[in-house]
């Protein structure tokens, strides 16, 4: 059980993680009105920047960032397939910008300061009636938990091919990988009710 | 797994529940924090019905079998007070809880580690701290000694013979319960016998072979 968090002092890790989320999703939103390429590349680069201020090696970075950036390639490659160049560029820049920045704060922000900002930000949404605060402060903070626990069960499972002399493949991955995680979820949900979390529901 | 009905009084305040794997004792567990409702009859825990969906669990603390699944937040006093929140405790009588639990089992420096660096030990009794500090008066420990090795029994042992709340602790561990006042042994669904250690465990090495 690894943590996305990374320990530090670092100006991001200082900033107030309301104003960090708030960041996130302003650039989330302004990535997306312009497709200047040299504009693209220079807040790509800024965010860059900013990924390496927070303290992790560059090995240890990789390692973080390998999954979703091959990810981004994959969209910016399908988009190469059906619109010209530029767009395929401009698409694979705003995502890698979008990716760095995100990870960042998730790597500044604590998991009990993420929900606290979630709960609170979602608050005045209660007044609807659909949903409770508390519940999506929950979900987020969840997430965050146990996305290294899938992390290192998928690991766990390469392992087992391995030792078995099986080649990994993502078929025989994904099976044991998405039971056991469903199963895991169960247990989880079993032992949030037992713990009386979401106390505020009954 | 169905559990055939049964009419049982528990007063004591340790009881073991013994049985062969799928034997019914974890749905036995399950049903007296209200996890699960019983199909017929009823379940009265403190004299509340566990079918009251308002008070149901809150008297009655419970340890999974994976205790890493129910520490939800990394670091070990924020998933203890992470427990105490919403319940009207200010923030001040929350660190206070908290303080309290983790020097109650002489464990103050478990809480700032991180629940992932923790050793199987530590980590029950993480648990047991952050389902402690909501003041549950039944506590129901499942295979609280799985996997862990001869150390770590042994703390985990010790911690549970100085508990002073109610204790129900399933285990395969037989020496775990051996002084137990009274031991439940399920058998394919049933209660197949209700009484002190010896003679539960006796009846149980009888029915494994």
């Amino acid at each position: 059980m690894q943590s996305l968090y990374v320990e530090g002092n670092s100006a991001l890790h200082r900033l107030s993680p309301r104003a960090k989320i708030f960041s996130l999703f302003l650039l989330g939103f302004v990535l997306f009105l312009g497709d200047n390429l040299p504009l693209l590349a220079i807040v790509t680069l800024l965010t860059a920047l900013i990924y390496r201020s927070i303290g992790l090696s560059l090995k240890e970075s990789a390692v973080r960032l390998r999954p979703l950036l091959l990810t981004i390639v994959i969209v910016a490659l399908f988009t190469l397939i059906v619109s010209p160049w530029h767009v395929a560029l401009a698409t694979l820049l705003r995502l890698t910008a979008l990716m760095l920045f995100a990870a960042a704060v998730t790597a500044t922000t604590t998991i009990t300061q993420f929900m606290d900002e979630i709960t609170a930000l979602a608050r005045p949404l209660e007044r609807t009636g659909w949903v409770k605060a508390d519940d999506i402060g929950l979900a987020v903070g969840l997430v965050l938990r146990f996305v290294p626990e899938i992390i290192a069960r998928y690991h766990a499972i390469s392992e087992a091919h391995a030792a078995r002399g099986l080649k990994v493949r993502p078929a025989t991955i994904l099976t044991p990988l998405i039971i056991l995680t469903l199963r895991d979820a169960d247990n989880i949900a079993a032992a949030i009710d037992a713990r009386g979390i979401r106390r505020h529901v009954s | 797994m169905a559990v055939e009905p049964l009419t049982l009084s528990l007063t004591e305040n340790r009881l073991g529940v013994i049985g062969l794997n799928g034997s019914g004792k974890t749905t036995f567990a399950r049903m007296i924090n209200g996890l699960m409702k019983p199909t017929t009859g009823k379940v009265i825990v403190n004299g509340r019905d566990t079918r009251d969906e308002k008070t149901a669990l809150a008297d009655v603390g419970f340890i999974f079998q994976s205790p890493q699944n129910q520490i939800i937040l990394p670091i070990v006093k924020d998933d203890i007070a992470f427990g105490l929140k919403g319940r009207g405790f200010s923030k001040a009588e929350i660190d206070r809880k908290v303080e309290l639990v983790l020097a109650r089992f002489n464990a103050e420096e478990l809480a700032t580690r991180r629940a992932h660096e923790l050793s199987g030990g530590e980590l029950q009794i993480a648990a047991l701290c952050s389902v402690l500090a909501t003041g549950p008066n039944i506590l129901i420990l499942d295979e609280p000694t799985n996997q862990l090795d001869l150390r770590n029994r042994a703390l985990v042992q010790k911690t549970i013979d100085g508990l002073e709340e109610n204790v129900v602790v399933i285990t395969h561990d037989l020496e775990l319960i051996s002084g137990f006042e009274r031991v439940l042994l399920f058998h394919e669904g049933r209660l197949e016998t209700d009484a002190p250690a010896a003679e539960a465990i006796t009846r149980y090495r009888e029915l494994a072979v």
